[in-house]
């Protein structure tokens, strides 16, 4: 079985006063359930590979395959659309649209894929009541706490259905039993819908939770254990 | 220097790092000085001008006595023996036409001897005159230095005026010193002046001096025992403040128009440091965590832009001073109104008015950043240091302080004016301005919540982004809000005025030609022969006659116009636009009369009043037949009939005569005729078109200058929307960095923003509509009507204000577009690593 996210090679580097290379060589791949977790130290360039995943910068050698498709062989706006029906996404620092309810935050890329209203609802109203903040769906963002903002926003990264999660630090703001909590959610929604996934973190307790666990350093990408 | 650190973190470094806003904020608040400082010096140096002219013709003289009507010249014995009195001088003023020209120049007949006590200039002139007897000479005229300089004559030169019909001339014997007399004006013998312009027996003043020791109210008063009820006893200073009186209103208007850009850029103030308060909420709570009292970063704000006030009042100040200089020269002391031509006034700068309007750009800025100032003091430390922290959407509708301000501007407008000026009406319109833009969050999301549902993505996000950010949203339309208000007003009333100038220019002209000799106190007017031999010319069907003169209601007041008419082939009720008339007849005993609104509102004569009034010394016993609009004579006008004026004074001159042509006749055959008949003559002759043309003319070049001042509040509204939009798309980096993780494109972002723009602009451009329409009401009923009494009918330039609210809402959207773009150029996906 061909692997869901291929990346070959993969190099990236910034130019600037102080060029330096952030990704050298890296490979990975991935198939639909996988569910891996990437550590490394501060500027290893754990986000620019989860950018370049996404599609949102582009390699300056290698190649990413997402779902069969060469993402060098995409635009910007066919990369956006990719990114759009295929990945979900999970940030630290959550960002949530502070001026949409939750309901309507986690109907967002719903929405943007284009699906119908009477479905946005009955989707949003699942992933709420997955995510326990079905009671919660008229606030906005700045009622909820820390952990309940970062529930919505796994509910919004998986309401569409993605094949590909990507989360970055999702517990960096998080006390430990939120941490907790979130990470048992977010493996356990990936595993429901069958998607893979990448955790970027620091926290050895978060990488935990995944399947496997891979170092980032400027060598390259490599399995612990391996 | 402990201090320090805290200035450049608080102070120095958010003005370091927001150059470009900063920029637009000094700019705004020069701009707005600038007006302001420009027009307030144009006009103050004019009115000096004026004052000082005025003045002039008075000489050392501490009282005047003086009648419209003219005073016996018997009376000039009895006030120089009144004790007290050390010199009197009498004082023929007429107004001669001059030949060749439509201008007139002010003639002054002294009697040499004893004005040469009372005018520093006829002094020095004092030698010559006594020895080549030019003052007694008959044919010999003495021009101050201006009209010397107007007329470009010197002595020996010739000087030819129109009295009556005919043309004379006068040998110009010399050139008065320009500090003796400032007006432009001539002088010449009073015998000269009486026997050559009809006065024989008249004075038009008596000017006096007061003996040393003299007490100047008891001299007054035994002057005033002394004179007929329409003579009144002033001092010069009286004298010169009723020149600039005619055009106060105007002067006091435009003042508070240029003002207006200021206001605005007071607007823009508050939204850029209520934008920058938001956008620096977390470095508010960071310093406040790290010990910065509240206290002292209300300072810090309040400073920052103190400064940013100092800077853009002094570049303003400069500014003002050379568009005060350039705008004498070239459009002239009144900008454009025809209030003080001929008029060379100097601009001379005092550094006290520089220190006031320094001031007032400082003030501006401070007073603008005085609520965005007390908001970063109260940000809340805890939660602004806290991830995922946004201001709070709490939308506090604020409806009792603009009920408040509404209630308080319908007050004030029930107040009269101030000192003659209608500064309650301003107030009033100031109020409704700040209570609008108060208002304007709660209409945006009342609006929002009736907005139609759209599908795409884009607009529902950028509705919710609106509605969720109302306060801050509206701040960026808050200064075109206000602006753009005052140009819908500014145009509803000047096209209001048009509109009733042009139908009453159409219905008080109504004759094919107007032939025109001589205005109010002019030597120049036809014969009755004349007008006979004109009305008996081949082509005329009917004629009608007018004649100007000067009529008296109230010796403290200045004169107003009366225009003696003939009723040959029209009422006079039908000739003008009656805009009441009187349910009785007039009284037996009384003459009807019809009062303009000017005239009505100053001496509160309502149609079916009677009254009293003074024309060249008789009284006349009227009685108002009707009110008409009339936007000639803005001190009054009131008009009677021919004969009733000719029984009462006995004057047969007449300065216009309106032909009917013949149908068939060849109307330019007529005017040849006329021109033939009178070859020697110089007068006017017009057809309806030329007079309407030139009416709105002057007119168009009166409110000019209001365009400009309009178009500068506009631009410094449009520098609001664009300084509150792009401060808002940067403080959104983050979230469009969110989108884009999302799935959305550059071009649905771009579409968001727009649509984000255009409902801003539109709303701000419907409430400016809204709000401008009010004022326009206040201006037209209220301020209009105070400051000049005349009415108009309501008009508004429909395709003007669609256009212009067109244009604001694609510059509002563009604007947002191009924000955008350039907040996209940077790497959006970055700035979702940052807490936003």
């Amino acid at each position: 079985m061909s692997p869901f996210l291929a990346v070959e090679r993969v190099s990236k580097s910034f130019a600037g006063a102080r060029a330096r290379v952030v990704l050298h060589e890296v490979a990975l791949q991935l198939a639909a359930g996988e569910y891996i977790a990437v550590m490394g130290e501060s500027g290893a360039g754990k986000s620019t590979l989860l950018n370049l995943i996404a599609g949102l910068d582009v390699p300056d050698a290698g190649r990413i395959v997402v779902g069969g498709q060469d993402l060098a062989a995409l635009d910007d706006a066919g990369r956006t659309r990719l990114r759009r029906a295929r990945m979900g996404f999970i940030f630290q620092a959550f960002h949530l649209l502070p001026h949409l309810t939750v309901a309507r935050n986690v109907g967002l890329p719903l929405a943007l894929n284009g699906a119908a209203s009477s479905s946005i609802a009955a989707r949003v109203e699942e992933m709420l009541a997955a995510v326990g903040m079905l009671d919660r769906e008229a606030d906005l963002p700045n009622q909820l706490s820390g952990g309940e903002m970062q529930r919505v926003a796994i509910a919004r990264a998986l309401a569409h259905r993605p094949s590909l999660v990507l989360a970055d630090e999702p517990t960096g703001n998080l006390d430990a039993d939120s941490a907790a909590e979130v990470l048992a959610l977010l493996r356990a929604q990936l595993e429901r819908d069958n998607a893979a996934g990448i955790l970027v973190t620091h926290s050895e307790v978060a990488a935990a939770t995944a399947q496997r666990t891979y170092r980032l350093t400027h060598q390259g990408l490599r399995e612990r254990g391996t | 220097m402990a201090a320090w650190p805290l200035i450049d973190a608080a102070l120095a470094g958010p003005l370091r790092r927001s150059p470009g806003r900063n920029a637009l904020l000094v700019i705004a608040i020069a701009l707005g000085v600038a007006l302001g400082f420009a027009i307030y010096l144009i006009n103050r140096s004019a009115a000096d001008e004026v004052s000082l002219a005025a003045r002039s013709l008075y000489g050392l003289a501490d009282l005047s006595i003086e009648s419209a009507a003219g005073l016996d010249e018997n009376l000039y014995p009895r006030i120089a023996a009144v004790p007290g009195v050390a010199v009197a001088s009498p004082v023929v003023e007429v107004e001669a036409k001059l030949a060749q020209r439509r201008a007139s120049l002010t003639l002054l007949g002294v009697d040499a001897f004893r004005s040469r006590q009372l005018q520093a200039s006829l002094a020095a002139l004092a030698g010559t005159m006594a020895t080549d007897s030019a003052a007694f000479d008959p044919h010999a005229v003495f021009l101050s230095a201006s009209a010397a300089r107007d007329l470009q004559l010197g002595t020996g030169g010739v000087l030819e005026i129109q009295v009556g019909e005919k043309t004379e001339q006068l040998r110009v014997a010399g050139v008065l010193p320009q500090a003796g007399l400032e007006d432009r004006a001539g002088v010449l013998d009073i015998a000269a002046a009486q026997w050559r312009f009809g006065r024989l027996g008249k004075l038009s003043r008596i000017n006096v001096r007061l003996a040393g020791g003299a007490r100047a109210e008891r001299v007054r008063a035994d002057i005033a025992a002394l004179l007929p009820p329409e003579a009144r006893v002033t001092t010069p200073g009286e004298a010169s403040s009723e020149a600039l009186r005619l055009s106060r209103a105007y002067r006091s208007n435009l003042t508070a128009l240029a003002l207006v850009a200021l206001f605005t850029g007071g607007f823009f103030v508050y939204s850029t440091q209520s934008l920058a308060t938001l956008r620096r909420r977390r470095e508010f709570a960071v310093l406040h965590a790290l010990g910065v009292t509240r206290a002292q970063q209300l300072a810090l704000v309040l400073a920052g832009s103190a400064i940013i006030g100092t800077c853009g009042a002094l570049l303003g100040v400069a500014l003002g001073i050379a568009a005060a200089r350039i705008g004498l020269g070239a459009i002239g002391g009144d900008l454009g109104a025809g209030y003080f031509r001929g008029l060379a006034a100097e601009l001379e700068v005092h550094g006290t008015e520089i220190v006031i309007f320094c001031v007032l750009g400082v003030m501006v800025a401070i007073v603008g950043a005085l609520r965005p100032a007390i908001e970063a003091a109260r940000v809340p430390t805890a939660s602004a240091l806290k991830a995922g922290d946004v201001a709070s959407r709490e939308l506090r509708t604020h409806g009792r302080v603009v009920a408040a301000f509404l209630t308080l501007a319908a007050m004030v407008l029930l107040l009269p004016p101030i000192a003659g000026l209608p500064l309650p009406g301003f107030i009033a319109i100031a109020l409704l301005m700040i209570g609008a833009v108060i208002a304007m969050p709660s209409i945006v999301r009342l609006a929002l919540r009736h907005a139609p549902f759209v599908r795409a993505v884009p607009y529902q996000v950028a509705i919710a982004q609106i509605a969720g950010t109302a306060r801050y949203a509206t701040l960026s339309v808050s200064a075109i809000l206000v602006s753009f208000s005052l140009m819908v007003s500014m145009a509803i009333m000047v096209t209001s005025f048009r509109t009733s100038l042009d139908q009453w220019a159409q219905r008080l002209l109504p004759a094919d030609i107007y032939v025109r000799l001589g205005y109010v106190g002019q030597s120049a007017h036809f014969d009755a022969s004349t007008v006979q031999r004109l009305a008996r010319l081949p082509g005329v069907a009917y004629f009608e006659t007018g004649r100007f003169a000067r009529a008296q209601l109230a010796p403290d007041k200045p004169p107003l116009t009366l225009v003696a008419r003939s009723s040959n082939h029209m009422a006079i009720a039908d000739a003008l636009w009656t805009t009441a008339t009187a349910a009785a007849k007039a009284p037996q005993d009384a003459v009807p009369t019809w009062v303009s609104e000017a005239a009505g509102d100053l001496y509160g004569i309502r149609a079916g009043d009677s009254f009293e009034v003074s024309v060249a010394g008789q009284r006349l016993h009227a009685f108002a037949a009707g009110i008409w609009r009339d936007y000639e004579h803005q001190n009054g006008a009131i008009v009677i009939d021919s004969v009733a004026y000719v029984r009462l004074t006995g004057d047969t001159g007449i300065n216009t005569v309106s032909l009917w042509v013949q149908p068939g006749a060849d109307s330019h055959a007529l005017e040849s005729r006329i021109r033939d008949l009178l070859p020697a003559t110089q007068f006017d002759l017009r057809t309806p078109p030329e007079l309407r043309r030139l009416s709105l003319q002057a007119f168009d070049r009166t409110f000019a200058i209001t365009y400009l001042l309009e178009l500068v509040a506009v631009l410094i509204g449009l520098f609001g929307i664009a300084a509150g939009i792009s401060a808002q798309v940067l403080a959104r980096r983050g979230e469009f960095g969110v989108l884009r993780h999302l799935g959305f494109t550059r071009a649905q972002i771009a579409t968001m923003l727009a649509i984000e723009g255009a409902v801003l602009g539109a709303t701000g451009v419907l409430v400016g509509l809204l709000t401008g329409a009010v004022v326009s009401l206040i201006l037209i009923y209220v301020v209009n009507r105070q400051s000049f009494h005349w009415s108009m009918d309501l008009a508004a330039p429909g395709v003007l204000l669609t256009s212009l609210s067109a244009v604001l809402v694609a510059a509002a959207a563009g604007i947002a577009i191009v924000s955008g773009r350039q907040a996209m150029s940077t790497d959006v996906v970055k700035a979702v690593k940052e807490d936003w």
